[in-house]
């Protein structure tokens, strides 16, 4: 009976947090080395089904009176409040129910039933209660486990089609202008991507040809170029990070050198609405340069008095030659020795646009590649190495080399080995290429034929054939494999990943957990900072969030950078040194740089390079409620908003997000009510109307505890002449004062915090939402990290090891 | 950073003069597989718009033709127009009473859209459908590109732009849903490798569609073959996905057979953008009529510059910026002004259709083919409002659209009469466009006399 050992891995993993301590499940380690490929269906007649079902616990009286006293007042079937009838409930089998019952956890554990007026039960009650709940649950579901459906056939995202080809290919391609936007779900971007409509498709097919030519380098380039423009909000008056010290300004552009050759290095400037060239005063020096070497130096005039502009950039071209392959190409101009710019004082910190904040001196506008003229050869690039695994020696060859290097590229494109059949298709497009442009051409028609394949462009989970309806089964091998490197890379697997998947070893725990911690030692596990994080706390709004310049004329894009790259490497700081996930609600230090650090009043921190800074009290920085990013996104482009604070709050960190507003509901203008009011008098509105106010009651209070924060994130103690007041609450009916204290209203309840990052991870590692069934297993992981102080990879190996992970249902 | 397509300076500009570059659509070139009723110069019907946006209104007393209802005398701004008067309509008393508030944010969103801009600076921006985009669902439908959004001006205005309202209102006239707005390029390069990939030439375009034909073919073979190893539910699935490859297909065999029967003359990308306002309104105006002639697509916008502008003109003689001027207090000589840069506008746009006159297409010239709106949002800049638009229709004749006119409308009547009516003769039948209350029926009718 080798099957049954197999679900007894994951019933005897559920159960060894789940019951009483005294338990001794299955190690994980006797099921765990007895992996058959065929035995992947859950039998229902498992022993450890028995186990569980038998293992009733003596509590339920202690339960039951709690519902009786505390709920049924309200839930019972006469009154049926919420369509929530709990004496029926209780009566019937708890699986059956399992969905109503999870709401009701949640709702218990979160403090926000029973209702705040009424007679609320004793601390310990609530927990008894909850722990009661939550285990009959779990056993519940470990009788019938139920990890649920991820989609068949699941397309890579914009993220992770830019990664995937950076690692199959060693090419940086720029996936914006490529594919569109993908649209996103449950808050991450992976999850509705099922879809493949006409757009997608034609673009994936020119993405295919773009790239495949730009990997292979192909002989007959005709010159191209791309040209770059630059945000306009950007300050060019400091040193850009990355160029030379010295320079100020300007960009630095990491560029694909198609073949070795001679390239063309235009720059155009900054022009105003006249199209005159902006901060142009007096001559200045601009350098054009690839891997920090100078190529040419320019010196820029103002035009002689009554001539237009046209000629001051008609002619910023330099040629250089170049090899193939990655280089980088900065555009920089020299910093003036100049007193006048260090004493600048806020809020005139921002020089970018010619009507509110004119520059000071010019900035670049655009820089355009172009080439190569008289190109001399593909070169030595870390592409072709990737793909010429072999040369042909001669004709005779040819056929041999182009079948290796298409089985290599397609089972790691295809994430998966594959057979003659497989080849079948990319060979004959060899072929083709082949005879109409030699063995490159054939190469690289026949990579292009990859690129658009489904089985590339999707990520296939098949159930097992014959399997019944609605019956768990374990994802193995090659699946797994890509179900790990896509949630920690946003990437393919990589060889080992690959080859131990393939061979079965991706089933043994100690191999899992080993592959894990090495995937999020490797730098590619940086994904979950950029793609996770980013979306997790909104920092890719940030983009978009333009605040009003006449109230804010401090922000540039320069500020806006700062703040994403703060909140990025403080997270990642976090992740990489595997600390306590709390540690991202309550910190004593964070990354800075000048510019940041001047928008918050932190001083002696100079230059454009980010590092880590002790802070106190007094400088009101610190964990992430703290950072100016996130801040910022949560605030309208005038002024604070606390209801779009709590909401982002209650939503990314509490875990109990209020329903959307009723349709209609006019927005608070702004206008209508007195300006003298304090926002908190303004918001008062949404409490005394009463079709408002249920869900504000929860929201606002948690938004105002952050209202020494302006719209930019400054610290402030007034708002338009009037005192802040920043008293605030939580959900669970706790008060606090200011920042400071919903920090603390957050650690004293961290289950809330780390159930609620659980389940965002794991909605970002399935792709997609999370559901009542994926409860005990939330739980479980949470269990596991709480005894080693929420360590992140405990959470990460948890989520890993999860059911939901490792299973899949048949429809 | 913003990363803008691939582009390239292969030989030369793309020589501004339409002449070199028009290859007419003879009779015997409609090849006979095609029935001629399905072409866009099909000699009864049309199915292309085009529209053209002038900013900050005119000077109406320099607009107004003087005559009756015909065009017999034309008005100085409208003088450019001499040559192709025929074929061509002043229509006027049009509004927008949707775009008040008087601003020049809503002027530029109003004109296509007729509807109310949210007023707001932030991201909630909420518009309408424009007209453009309604017509492109329908005639959009079978072509390379469902429509073409052009503009001038290459600077990203970023935050505010006119009080209150965000910039999207003011950059874009296009949008293809309340909350869309289209984007649209100023870069003649960039356009040319929208409409023409990479290489402009006849072979390279067929050869390079030949390419994705095959690749096409392999996905399709592919799915065929995944779609056996899977359950119902899948396999639904994957049909949904060859319903995508075969749309693809089609219009990449529309795209074939656009190459065959409107054969284009070997053409060079355009490597920069023009020095001069003028060279690179002609480029843009050269690029609209490749683009209608090669049946790439049948929708075009373009806006001749952006509300607010602050461009000089010294090419017709105005060396101050526009929008100041046209603030100009009832100052003669700041009037005067003005004008000439509402007929310096009037004349690109007169190079424009004179073009299209030149170039024959099937039993006419394309401009018989096409129907053209051009005019402002605002009416007097002076003080923002939105009546007395000035408003052409140019173009149409295979439509029944006679030209000479003067259509003058006793009562301010909405401009999404005219809208509808454009709409109603390209085939998409609507019983109303935003404020509309009824037809311009008089436009499409023979003169009586």
């Amino acid at each position: 009976m080798v099957h049954r050992w197999i679900i007894g891995l994951f019933i005897a993993a559920s159960l060894a947090a789940t019951c009483a301590a005294d338990e001794q499940p299955a190690t994980p380690s006797t099921a765990g080395r007895i992996a058959d490929r065929e035995s992947r269906i859950v039998e229902r007649d498992s022993p450890l089904f028995q186990l569980a079902a038998a293992n009733d616990s003596p509590d339920q009286p202690d339960f039951n009176r709690f519902i009786e006293s505390h709920c049924l007042d309200c839930h019972d079937k006469t009154v049926k409040k919420a369509g929530l009838a709990l004496d029926e409930l209780i009566a019937a089998d708890m699986n059956r129910n399992a969905e109503a019952w999870e709401k009701v956890v949640r709702k218990l554990m979160t403090r926000q039933m029973p209702p705040r007026e009424t007679r609320r039960p004793h601390e310990r009650d609530y927990e008894a209660a909850v722990s009661w709940l939550e285990s009959a649950l779990d056993k519940a579901a470990a009788k019938a486990p139920n990890p649920g459906r991820t989609e068949t056939f699941r397309r890579l995202n914009r993220t992770e089609y830019q990664n995937t080809i950076r690692d199959l290919l060693r090419l940086e391609v720029d996936v914006a202008s490529l594919l569109p936007a993908d649209e996103s779900s449950h808050g991450f971007d992976n999850v509705t991507v099922a879809d493949l409509s006409p757009t997608l498709l034609n673009r994936y097919i020119s993405a295919a040809q773009k790239i495949s030519r730009l990997a292979v380098g192909a002989a007959s380039q005709e010159p191209g170029g791309e040209t770059f423009r630059v945000r306009p909000d950007i300050t060019q008056d400091t040193h850009t990070d990355g160029l030379p010290i010295g320079t100020r300004g300007g960009t630095l552009i990491p560029y694909n050198f198609p073949q070795e050759g001679e390239y063309e290095i235009q720059v155009h400037l900054m022009r105003d609405r006249n199209e005159g060239v902006e901060g142009l005063h007096e001559p200045h020096e601009l350098e054009v340069q690839i891997d920090r070497a100078r190529v040419e130096l320019f010196t820029i005039k103002p035009p002689p008095k009554g001539e237009s502009d046209q000629s001051v950039d008609a002619n910023l071209k330099s040629r250089a030659k170049v090899t193939a392959g990655p280089h980088k190409v900065g555009v920089a101009f020299l910093k003036k020795p100049s007193s006048l710019l260090e004493t600048a004082r806020q809020p005139l910190n921002v020089h970018y646009n010619y009507y509110r904040h004119p520059r000071i001196g010019p900035a670049v506008y655009e820089v355009s590649i172009i080439g190569p003229f008289g190109a001399t050869g593909p070169g030595e690039t870390p592409s072709r190495r990737r793909i010429f695994i072999c040369r042909p020696t001669g004709p005779g060859d040819e056929d041999e080399c182009a079948t290796r290097i298409l089985s290599n590229l397609a089972r790691q494109a295809y994430r998966r080995p594959v057979d003659a059949e497989d080849l079948r298709g990319p060979l004959e497009f060899y072929r083709q290429g082949r005879a109409d442009g030699g063995f490159e051409a054939g190469i690289e028609m026949a990579l292009s034929s990859l690129l658009v394949k489904p089985q590339f462009l999707f990520r296939i989970e098949r159930d097992p054939p014959g399997i019944p309806p609605a019956t768990p089964y374990r994802i193995e091998g090659a699946e797994l494999a890509s179900r790990l490197s896509f949630f920690l890379w946003s990437s393919m697997p990589d060889d080992e990943l690959l080859d131990l998947a393939v061979r079965g070893e991706l089933s043994r725990p100690e191999v899992l957990e080993q592959q894990v911690r090495r995937m999020l030692a490797d730098d590619r596990s940086r994904s979950l900072v950029k793609n996770f994080a980013g979306q997790w706390l909104y920092l890719r709004n940030l983009e978009a969030v333009i605040p009003d310049m006449r109230l804010f004329p401090d922000f540039d894009d320069n500020l806006r950078q700062a703040f994403r790259q703060e909140t990025e490497l403080f997270f990642d700081s976090i992740l990489y040194e595997d600390r306590s996930v709390l540690d991202l609600i309550k910190a004593d230090s964070t990354y800075l740089n000048e510019r940041l650090a001047r928008h918050y009043g932190i001083p002696h921190v100079y230059g454009s390079r980010f590092r880590r800074v002790t802070v106190d009290d007094a400088s009101h920085r610190g964990g992430l409620l703290r950072q100016g990013s996130i801040l910022t996104v949560t605030s309208y482009a005038t002024r604070t908003s606390p209801v779009i604070r709590g909401h982002w709050i209650l939503q990314n960190l509490v875990g109990t997000p209020p329903p959307p507003p009723p349709p209609n509901v006019p927005a608070l203008e702004d206008n209508s009510v007195s300006s003298l009011l304090s926002m908190r008098e303004r918001l008062s509105q949404h409490r005394a109307n009463a079709v408002c106010a249920g869900c504000h009651q929860q929201m606002d209070p948690v938004g105002f505890s952050l209202e020494n924060y302006d719209a930019v994130g400054r610290w402030r103690t007034l708002d338009a002449g009037q005192p802040i007041d920043a008293a605030g609450g939580l959900v669970d009916g706790s008060e606090f004062t200011g920042v400071a204290g919903m920090e603390q209203a957050l650690l004293n309840r961290p289950e809330l915090f780390v159930r609620t990052l659980t389940e965002k991870l794991l909605t970002f590692g399935l792709g997609r939402g999370v559901e009542y069934y994926d409860a005990p297993a939330v739980r479980q992981i949470m269990r596991n990290a709480r005894d080693d102080k929420y360590r992140f990879s405990r959470l990460i190996v948890g989520i890993v090891n999860s059911t939901p992970f490792q299973m899949r249902k048949s429809p | 950073m913003i990363i803008l397509k691939k582009a390239l300076p292969r030989r030369t500009f793309l020589r501004g003069a339409g002449a070199a570059l028009a290859l007419p659509l003879l009779d015997a070139m409609i090849p006979s597989l095609t029935a001629l009723a399905d072409t866009p110069a099909n000699p009864a019907r049309l199915r292309r718009l085009g529209f053209v946006y002038m900013p900050m209104g005119c000077d109406m007393t320099r607009w107004n033709p003087p005559g009756g209802d015909t065009l017999d005398d034309l008005s100085p701004s409208l003088s450019p127009l001499e040559a192709v008067k025929k074929k061509i309509a002043v229509i006027s008393n049009l509004e927008l009473r949707n775009a008040y508030p008087g601003t020049h944010a809503t002027s530029n969103s109003a004109f296509l859209s007729a509807a109310t801009a949210k007023r707001t600076e932030s991201t909630d921006y909420h518009l309408g459908t424009t007209v453009d985009q309604i017509a492109a669902r329908e005639i959009g439908r079978d072509t390379q590109l469902p429509s073409l959004e052009l503009s001038m001006d290459l600077l990203s205005v970023v935050g505010q732009c006119d009080n209150g309202y965000a910039c999207v209102y003011q950059n874009n006239l296009s949008w293809s849903s309340p909350t869309t707005p289209l984007p649209a390029e100023a870069h003649p390069r960039v356009v040319f490798e929208h409409l023409f990939g990479e290489q402009g030439g006849t072979a390279d375009r067929r050869s390079a569609l030949k390419k994705r034909a095959s690749l096409l073919d392999s996905v399709s073979d592919e799915l065929v073959r995944l779609q056996k190893t899977l359950g119902p539910g899948d396999r639904h699935r994957v049909g949904q996905y060859l319903e995508s490859v075969r749309d693809v297909e089609r219009r990449i065999q529309q795209a074939e057979a656009a190459v065959g029967e409107n054969p284009l003359p070997d053409l060079d990308r355009p490597t920069g953008v023009p020095a001069a306002y003028a060279d690179h309104a002609r480029l843009m105006f050269d690029l609209q009529m490749l683009a209608l002639q090669g049946d790439i697509t049948r929708v075009i916008t373009f806006q001749l510059a952006r509300e607010t502008s602050n461009r000089t003109y010294p090419e017709a003689g105005v060396s101050e910026p526009h929008h100041p001027l046209t603030h100009h207090g009832n100052d003669p000589e700041k009037i005067a002004k003005v004008a000439k840069i509402n007929q310096f506008h009037v004349s690109l746009f007169a190079g424009f259709l004179k073009k299209l006159e030149a170039t024959p297409e099937g039993n006419g010239s394309l401009l018989d083919h096409v129907l053209y709106l051009y005019g402002s949002g605002m009416g007097n800049p002076n003080v923002h409002d939105h009546v007395n638009l000035p408003i052409i229709v140019a173009g149409g004749a295979a439509g029944n659209m006679q030209g000479g006119r003067h259509i003058r409308h006793n009562e301010a009547t909405p401009l999404a009469n005219l809208h509808l009516t454009l709409l109603d003769k390209v085939g998409v039948k609507l019983d109303s466009f935003a404020d509309s209350d009824g037809k311009i029926d008089e436009l499409f009718k023979p003169i009586s006399i």
